[in-house]
């Protein structure tokens, strides 16, 4: 019983992983038609600039968390004006921008797994394809001990930030001029630019903000899980990503927070029931999912996207 | 259906363009006249998945390099290795042990890091007649029976098939009370990791050994949290957990198994023979005992000097890589200078380099080292533990049978 | 830089010495080929790294592959062409089967159900059943080597011949009709359903047979050769060779191919130039390399002279006009 109770808090822990991890992305999708490739990359260098600030610069964790979040915004400016703006200003299919998106994925893996000590980029990351982990007593991690449950403590602030940040998007989304600005512009670009709507201003805020929550995200995770490399963007939350925004709904905020969460405990629930020999429930999830209902649990009705 | 097909061919010049941009900044090497050059390659992963051992592995084969010239050379030969990158791909890394046989004209050669490339890889240098020294691919079936000729094949890193047994053995024969479950943890999209699994199932059946192993827990090198894994075996009381995996995933499982309350021993392979992952398992990984093939603290001469010039050079410590790349440069400068190369018969050359290596009997970081009959390692076996503070303490060594 | 110097003036040196990168440059053009299919017909799938498995594992578990623990893995001895035959047939009744609930997706909804495909196959069977030898790999002691390479190129361009005859006939207008816009295809009388059918199941088809003939270039195969990654790559190839032909993405599966061979001299940055490279390409051609010339750009006058931008795919809504 208990281990059961452990596992399902388990799975609420990294749900609300790729519940943070997925709002970023469907944000972006739900406004430009765009699958951003390149967030995963964001969510890694936030975690490697807050690491290196923590670690190399020995910048307080509580400083190094809004550093690591502004930098994770900068870089949605890089995706904004390196790889989609241009692509938009002439009219590029969303795949192109796809392909370019990911373009800018792999200089940024690249960057860091190629930084070394000594290297040109040893003032950010020295560990080249290395796992490192954020140094002991510098940032929090107590364990709390409930009723023989394990609950880090940063796991639990996961769940909490995760849950208030959904609140605030919401909000936000629903009841703000930016938000029906950029609801506006997911809407209909042309109209929304008729009715005097900055389009070019909106998408940028937009992935500035996206990818301000990827940094957010990536810092949790390192804190949470221990681990920061190159990879843990592109191998660790990249696939489960895509999964929880489509088993949410595209471009749905609540529907991606649902589908983070039905993610985590559905793996959580697999292993407890069927053993870890079953794999990839996820996706079979996923699978099940999109033929009985296409448009995901909370989707708007599946249009021509791509 | 209006347009008229026409094929542009602009963009792809474009791309030549850049193409040629790059081409002009090359340098091509130009042979040394001043007396015989012995060429040799490397394939290591230094970019991609396998770019956590490549480097260290560059650094020591240069290191090698650098110390044997500055040393005379090889019977007065200078030595030049040229170690290219194989992106951690089969595709590469097969490419590229052919471009340097065929067209760098090297007599011999290290690597690939990884045991999927070195499937790819040996199979090309073996059907070349080109000596192949793996050091650092510790899967099964990489020399002796393999599925493909390899009679080319050497390997000097200790293969998990030895180093598991014998790190169970040792701790169970010490220890008191006997253990008597255990759990088996391992990623099953790895190779390296499921090989190291088998090891594992097959040791503990073993009479002397004895463990019954209440769970084998699978999952992927790509699950994000571990914890829940770890969990399921923690819930069923093992006296030992058995880590057979790489990278961070070690350290991960142990600090998730520690924080759950478990209290027993860790055992692994090679894949614990790494500071970072004690580094990285911290407190929690205390105690972890692997069998391997290597032990920093060593203090015998060749093992003292290699760490010494190591450290000057690169300001760290070298890693079980880099010792098993810097034993390989050993091992093939040991075999030319005792195998009379004429350096202009190619073929012949690697032939008797080929012969001079079997009966390799050197002193290296790694202990004393031969190759058995069947070209794998016959060293010593260094038993460590995790000290907790990013380090290891040597338990035992175990002497060649 | 030698390499290319040396496969522009001395191309027979440069073959002896790079035979398997020309092999792999044919296998990638093959899968190139097998996602054009469908991406011709409108539909963005991302199923065929799946399908790669299947003709990869079918062909070498029939032709005497061999786990690691050393027994035949089936304990049958096909020829291999018979052996390929049976994984191209697997693959195209598995196409099937998925393609009737899945080609009903549109999208992005599309590309991510079948990458679900070939996740859950990867996880689900291949690294489950005895007979692929789980994540050790299964062993293929029948490959070959160089003599494999010639059948590879001769069948990308017999396929390659063929797929451009294909888009004269009358599924070949059917399949662009679908992708300009599937409503007014459907109004016109066209059967949507059963021409993406068609096309799913033949890049299904042409996947696991490129799949085959790649796993006899190699003595062990592993479903890490399978993975999303793969998938992407071929879409990538596709994307920056453009779509509208044939040679589009042959073309870009064979540059994209060789590209980290000739920038081997930039070491340690070479994925960071690859990439910088891809965006490049997709910049200034958003249509990829190859494309029809229509209508008008509003871009850069590289672009207004050498490019003619069109969206391939249909769009719901325009896009917003420069201020």
């Amino acid at each position: 019983m208990r281990n059961t109770i452990q596992q399902l808090l388990n799975g609420i822990f990294i749900g609300s992983i790729y519940a943070l991890f997925g709002l970023g992305y469907t944000l972006v999708f739900g406004l430009l038609d765009v699958l951003n490739l390149a967030h995963s990359e964001v969510f890694m260098l936030g975690a490697v600039v807050a690491y290196s600030l923590v670690a190399l610069h020995h910048v307080p964790f509580l400083l190094a968390v809004p550093l690591g979040i502004a930098a994770g915004g900068l870089l949605g400016l890089v995706i904004e004006f390196v790889a989609l703006r241009p692509l938009r200003r002439r009219g590029a299919p969303p795949i192109a921008a796809l392909i370019s998106t990911i373009g800018l994925a792999l200089i940024l893996v690249a960057l860091i797994e190629q930084a070394k000590r000594g290297g040109a980029l040893s003032w950010l990351w020295r560990d080249g394809a290395n796992d490192v982990q954020f140094p002991a007593g510098k940032v929090p991690d107590r364990i709390w001990h409930l009723a023989g449950l394990t609950l880090p403590v940063n796991k639990v602030a996961i769940v909490v930030i995760t849950v208030a940040l959904m609140g605030v998007l919401a909000y936000v989304m629903a009841k703000t001029p930016a938000g029906r600005a950029v609801r506006a512009v997911a809407e209909n670009p042309r109209a929304a630019q008729l009715l005097g709507v900055n389009v070019d201003r909106v998408i940028t805020i937009t992935l500035v903000a996206s990818s301000a929550l990827a940094a957010l995200a990536g810092i949790l995770f390192a804190l949470a899980l221990n681990d920061i490399s190159p990879y843990i963007g592109r191998d660790q939350v990249e696939l489960r990503g895509l999964a929880v925004i489509v088993l949410g709904g595209m471009g749905s905020i609540p529907g991606t927070f649902i589908g983070g969460f039905t993610l985590g405990l559905l793996e959580s629930i697999t292993i407890l029931t069927l053993g870890t020999d079953v794999r990839a429930v996820g996706f079979v999830a996923l699978f099940v999912m999109l033929i009985l209902r296409p448009s995901g649990l909370l989707g708007r009705p599946a249009t021509e996207r791509v | 259906m209006r347009t008229t097909s026409r094929i542009r061919w602009w963009g792809t010049a474009g791309v030549a363009v850049a193409l040629f941009a790059s081409a002009c900044g090359s340098s091509s090497g130009t042979a040394s006249s001043k007396g015989k050059t012995l060429k040799l390659g490397a394939v290591f992963s230094l970019t991609g998945a396998g770019g956590v051992y490549g480097p260290q592995q560059q650094q020591a084969v240069k290191l090698a390099e650098e110390t044997i010239n500055a040393g005379g050379g090889v019977n007065g030969a200078n030595l030049s290795i040229q170690v290219v990158d194989d992106a951690s791909t089969q595709t590469q890394a097969a490419q590229q042990t052919q471009t340097l046989i065929q067209q760098n004209q090297v007599v011999a050669l290290l690597g690939p890091t990884l045991s999927n490339s070195a499937v790819a890889a040996h199979p090309i240098a073996d059907s070349l007649k080109t000596p192949m020294l793996a050091v650092s691919t510790t899967g099964l079936n990489i020399v002796g029976t393999c599925p493909y000729p390899c009679t080319y094949i050497f390997r000097d890193s200790l293969g998990e098939a030895a180093a598991i047994p014998t790190n169970i053995k040792t701790y169970v024969a010490a220890a008191s009370p006997k253990p008597k479950t255990g759990v088996l943890l391992y990623p099953n999209d790895d190779k390296f990791s499921v090989d190291g699994a088998t090891a594992v199932k097959q040791t503990v059946t073993d009479p002397a050994v004895g463990i019954q192993l209440l769970d084998t827990i699978q999952f992927s090198k790509s699950d994000a949290d571990l914890t829940q894994f770890v969990n399921q075996g923690v819930a069923k009381h093992p006296d030992v957990i058995f880590i057979t995996s790489l990278g961070g995933i070690p350290a991960k499982i142990m600090t998730a198994a520690r924080q759950q309350g478990f209290t027993g021993q860790f055992l692994g392979g090679n894949g614990f023979n790494s500071a970072a992952v004690s580094k990285q398992a911290g407190n929690f990984g205390k105690g972890a005992r692997s069998a391997s093939a290597w032990y920093l603290g060593n203090d015998f001469a060749s093992n003292a000097e290699f760490v010494k010039a190591f450290k000057a050079k690169y300001g760290t410590d070298p890693d079980q890589f880099a010792a098993q790349a810097y034993t390989g440069v050993l091992i093939l400068a040991d075999a030319a200078k005792r195998a009379k190369l004429t350096y202009t018969d190619l073929a012949g050359d690697r032939q008797k380099l080929r012969t001079a290596m079997e009966s390799t009997n050197i002193q290296t970081p790694l202990g004393p080292f031969q190759f058995t009959s069947t070209h794998d390692v016959h060293q010593t076996i260094w038993v460590i533990a995790m000290d907790g503070q990013g380090g290891f303490s040597l338990v035992t060594s175990v002497k060649p049978s | 830089m030698a390499f290319l110097t040396q496969l522009l003036f001395h191309p027979f040196t440069w073959y002896h010495a790079h035979q398997l990168l020309a092999g792999q440059m044919g296998v990638d053009g093959l899968l190139a080929l097998s996602i054009w299919l469908t991406l011709y017909s409108g539909q963005l799938t991302l199923a065929n790294a799946g399908f790669m498995a299947i003709g990869a594992y079918s062909s070498v578990i029939l032709t005497g592959g061999t786990t690691s623990s050393g027994p035949a893995a089936a304990g049958v001895h096909l020829p291999l062409p018979v052996a390929m035959l049976i994984g191209v047939v697997l693959a195209a009744v598995v196409a099937l089967l998925i393609g009737l609930p899945v080609l009903r997706l549109k999208g992005v909804f599309l590309a991510i159900a079948t990458l679900g495909f070939g996740e859950a196959l990867r996880f689900g069977l291949i690294l489950n059943l005895g007979i692929t030898g789980k994540g050790q790999g299964l062993n293929n002691p029948h490959a070959t080597l160089t003599s494999g390479i010639m059948p590879i190129w001769l069948s990308l361009a017999i396929l390659a011949f063929l797929a451009w005859r294909l888009t004269g006939t009358k599924t070949g207008h059917a399949w662009a009709a679908i992708r300009e816009d599937q409503l007014a295809a459907a109004a016109q009388g066209i059967d949507v359903a059963r021409y993406k059918m068609v096309a799913f199941v033949l890049g299904a088809m042409v996947a696991a047979f490129a799949g085959a003939l790649g796993a006899h270039l190699s003595f062990l195969i592993d479903s890490n050769d399978y993975t999303f990654t793969q998938a992407i790559d071929m879409l990538i190839w596709a994307v920056v060779g453009g779509i509208a032909f044939v040679i589009g993405p042959i073309v870009g599966a064979v540059l994209l191919t060789i590209l980290p061979e000739v920038l081997r001299f930039t070491q340690d940055y070479r994925q960071v130039i690859n990439g910088v490279i891809l965006i490049a390409i997709v910049l200034f051609r958003p249509d990829g390399l190859f494309t029809r010339r229509s209508g008008t750009g509003q871009s850069g006058w590289f672009v207004r002279r050498w490019v003619t931008v069109r969206r391939r795919w249909p769009s719901r809504r325009p896009q917003p006009a420069p201020p």
